[in-house]
Parts: C-alpha cells; structure tokens; sequence
C-alpha cells in the first residue's frame, strides 16, 4: 500500500504544479457583480460604463478582433462595442500626477522642486502603483491579453480607475481618491532616501547664502573609539553660531556630508519628529495652489556659483 | 512563545489601509452548501434568514452560493491579498454560521501566526532615540582626562553632614579639598 501511495505522489509531482489560471475561470463568477463590488470596495460610486471601460485594456480588444477574425466572424459587421482605457489611464495619470505635486508643495512648502519631483516619480512609478492595484482588486477584474497580469498593465489600470472616478464623480473625488490610495505610501518611509543630493554641503551653502545667513561651519562635536573598528564622530554644522545639523558617522568625512543632509532635511521640514501628512477631512480642507512650484535646488546653486564667481572677479 | 520554529510575524497593515479610507477586504465569500443533507440546515437558515441583509451591508463583498449535492457545508472567503481562508460550517447552527462570517469579513486576509508585538508604528519616537552623546555636557568634548576635578559625586546643595562639619570647624575625610591639601 506504501509503495502505491508514494508512486501516486510521486507521479503527481512529476506532472509538475497546478497550471496557473485566471480567477474568471472557476465556476463562482460574476462579472458585473465583481465590477460593482469593486467600487463599493472604494465607497466610491461609479458609473457601469466608466468601470468597465477602464478595464478594458487596447491588447485584450485587440486579441478578441483576432480570435473572431480567426473564427470568420466579419469584425466590420458585428463590431466589438468595447471601448479601451487609454483615454481613461492619460486623464487619471493627469489628475494623480497634478495632485501629488499639489498636496506634496502644500505639505512641504520649504522643499525643493528636485525633492518633489522625485518623490512624485516615486509614487507614480510602476513598482508602487501595481502593488496597490494588486492590493484592491484590479488584478481579477483587468481585461488584456497579459496573464500573469504585468506590473505596467496593473499600473495603468489604476490609473484608469482615477480617470473613471472624475470622469463621474468628478476631480474632487478623484483627488481623494490618489490621497487615499498613493499618498498614504508615504508615510512610514525615508523621504530623503527617495531624493539622492550628490553635494549636499554645495547646495547648504547655496541655501544659506540666498537666505543671507552665515556660511555653513561644520565642527566635530564628539568622537570615540578612533583606533578601532567601531570609530564614531558626531558633526555639527553650525551657520551663524546656530546648529542647523548634526548627524554622526563612521568617519569625519561621512558625518560630515550626513549632517549636511541633516540640516537640509530639517530645512525642508521633513525628518522625524516633524508633522505627519493629512488625510482625510483636515486634508479636505487643503487649499492646493496646483501652478506656483517650490524653490529650485539647481537654480539655487547657479545662483550661488555665479555670485561667487562676481566676487572673485571683483 | 520565543521557539524560533513556530511561525511569527509583526503585525502589518497593506496599504495603510484605514489610514485614508477603510477597505474591506473581504473581497468575495463562497458558501458552499447540500440542499438536502442535515448537516448543511443551518447554512441553508442563514441563506435563507441572514444572507441577503449581509450582502446590502457590505456591498463591496461579491457573495456567490454554490449547491452541491452529498457534501459537507462550507465557507470559502477569498481576500484582497490573493489568500482563501475556508470554514467548515458542518452541523452549525445558522447564528454560528453569522458569526463566523463577521470573523472571516473583519479579517485582514494575513495569516494567523504568532504576534511578536501586538502594535506597529514607524515612528517609534518623536524626539529620536537617545544614544551616549545626546545629554552630556558638551565640556566634556574638550576636556582632558584624567580630571580628578570631575571625580566623586556632584553636589548641588549642601548636605546634613556638611552643615554640621561645618559647624565644628572640620573639614570631612575623602573630600577634595582634603585631597588637593593632601598634595
């Protein structure tokens, strides 16, 4: 009986694993129930036509037209009547894309548009977009010709939802909607791992010389265990006899740039110990300015360097 | 409780969930049920008493019913994050088939493991971890040592027995003023 069941086993687990399908597949399945359910998952209340077009991707029209043209269906004469996301994803990633810089200025007025723009990227990228909507359904519901279901597919999809929700609801909605959903990434992570400052002392410099403040001074505040392996030195940068940062390192040299970056983050307000992000009612209530951007980190040091330049010509 | 072998996790929310708006994620419900068998009478009550008032309250779970003949009742809850969770609801009253759908709908679809801490936070402190340079005097940088001066317990304020030596005209053994008269 033993060498029986152990054959079977073995038999099974030559034939390899159970083929991966599309959850439409297995008998319990509905799909106008799972699109309805999926804005109600959202409180969101959408329109039938707006949800399923934004599920519908170009490749799954497409492969559909090519299926019935292979079965001789005439496409011209029994045409498909589905209508694509495209426009959907470019109106959501419109909207996403506006909105996250807006609420991302408004939070952050002293950071840089350098700052900004990259932590938008980082939101916007396809990585954090398909882990969301990977997270809230879409992955069931998409209709394309990719199965597993690709990250840039899942993205765009998400976007669509956005697109589909102002198109009904309109952009306040949809607003809340990317807050909700993409802005809430944020919390929890280094936003200064986010942006990469090749000369963080350059750009202090540059910073305090516009603001008409002392260059910056770096001390060393303490150091301990300089002939061993776990040697620490703590720098403070100090602009006008006042500490503007501090950070410790392993050696001078790393403190040193560590704590430029540390009186740059105190600077732009972020860092712990500095306020959270809003959400909901209180961030209902933000008055985003949506145009006038932040302080330029580039500008800053050109402006810097050319004053420089004037005063050793003079 | 510390066994390296059973399975523990931290606590974890996906997505933040709550933070902005609350997802259920739930996302559908399958209730498999015989429409003849005892053991399926209280899946067949709660389909017939509870099921449709479920449904108009969490509107965002899709609930699908599923007859099969000659087979033991079940529940099949699939969540947002790919996993199932099933429920054998054999010989269960239909109040005991409700309740275990509330569990199964307030879950977060994670795995049931061992909590190592029952709170996450990202922000363990607010005015950042203390660490030996934080409180010392910044003196202490530029000071040389060894420095006897700084040696023995710092006194704010006079004690009993210094107010009484003092008054006897003697100055107390072990202190500094009698080291340094010493040298």
């Amino acid at each position: 009986m033993r060498a029986y069941l152990k054959e079977l086993y073995n038999r099974r687990l030559r034939v390899g694993p159970e083929k991966l399908r599309h959850r439409s597949e297995f008998m319990n399945w509905n799909y106008n129930a799972e699109i309805y359910a999926f804005g109600k998952r959202l409180g969101e209340e959408f329109s039938n036509d707006s949800l399923q077009a934004a599920f519908t991707h170009r490749s799954y029209i497409e492969a559909e037209e090519a299926r019935r043209a292979d079965l001789g269906i005439d496409v011209a004469s029994a045409p498909l009547g589905l209508t694509d996301n495209s426009e959907l994803t470019q109106k959501g990633e419109e909207t996403a894309s506006r909105y996250i810089k807006a609420y991302l200025r408004s939070s952050y007025p002293t950071m840089f548009e350098e700052a900004i723009v990259a932590i938008h990227d980082h939101l916007m990228s396809d990585d954090t977009l398909s882990h969301i909507a990977s997270h809230i359904g879409i992955g069931d519901l998409m209709l394309c010709s990719d199965f597993p279901p690709e990250e840039s597919t899942l993205s765009k999809n998400f976007l669509a939802v956005v697109g589909a929700l102002e198109t009904d609801k309109g952009v306040k909605r949809a607003e809340s909607l990317v807050r909700d959903l993409v802005l809430a990434q944020l919390v929890g992570k280094e936003l200064m791992e986010l942006w990469s400052v090749t000369n963080p002392m350059g750009l202090l410099m540059a910073v305090l010389d516009s603001q008409g403040r002392g260059p910056p001074e770096p001390r060393l505040q303490w150091q301990a265990g300089q002939r061993t392996i776990m040697a620490v030195y703590q720098v403070g940068i100090y602009s006008d006899k006042q500490l503007i940062g501090q950070s410790a390192g392993e050696r001078v040299t790393i403190a040193e740039d560590m704590a430029a970056q540390d009186a740059l983050q105190r600077m732009m307000g972020i860092g712990s110990g500095h306020m959270p992000l809003t959400f909901r009612t209180e961030a209902d209530k933000m008055e985003l300015r949506y145009d006038p951007k932040n302080i330029s980190a580039e500008e800053l040091m050109q402006t810097y360097e050319l004053r420089q330049k004037e005063n050793s010509v003079s | 409780m510390s066994n390296r072998a059973i399975p523990n996790a931290f606590v974890k929310n996906v997505l933040q969930n709550g933070l902005g708006r609350y997802i259920c994620q739930l996302q559908r419900v399958t209730l498999n049920f015989c429409k003849a068998t005892p053991s399926s009478l209280g899946t067949r009550d709660f389909i017939e008493k509870y099921l449709v008032d479920f449904t108009r309250e969490n509107p965002g779970t899709v609930v699908y019913v599923k007859p099969i003949r000659n087979r033991a009742p079940f529940l099949v809850a699939e969540y947002l994050n790919g996993r199932q969770e099933r429920v054998s609801t054999k010989d269960m009253p239909a109040d005991e088939v409700c309740k275990w759908l509330e569990h199964l709908r307030t879950r977060s679809g994670a795995q049931i493991v061992n909590l190592r801490k029952e709170w996450l936070t990202n922000t363990p402190s607010t005015q950042g971890v203390w660490h030996p340079f934080l409180n010392k005097n910044p003196s202490l940088a530029g000071t040389s040592f060894p420095a006897p001066e700084l040696y023995g317990a710092k006194t704010e304020s006079k004690s009993a027995t210094d107010m009484v030596l003092e008054e006897a005209g003697v100055k107390k053994v072990g202190s500094v003023d009698s080291a340094s008269s010493k040298e």
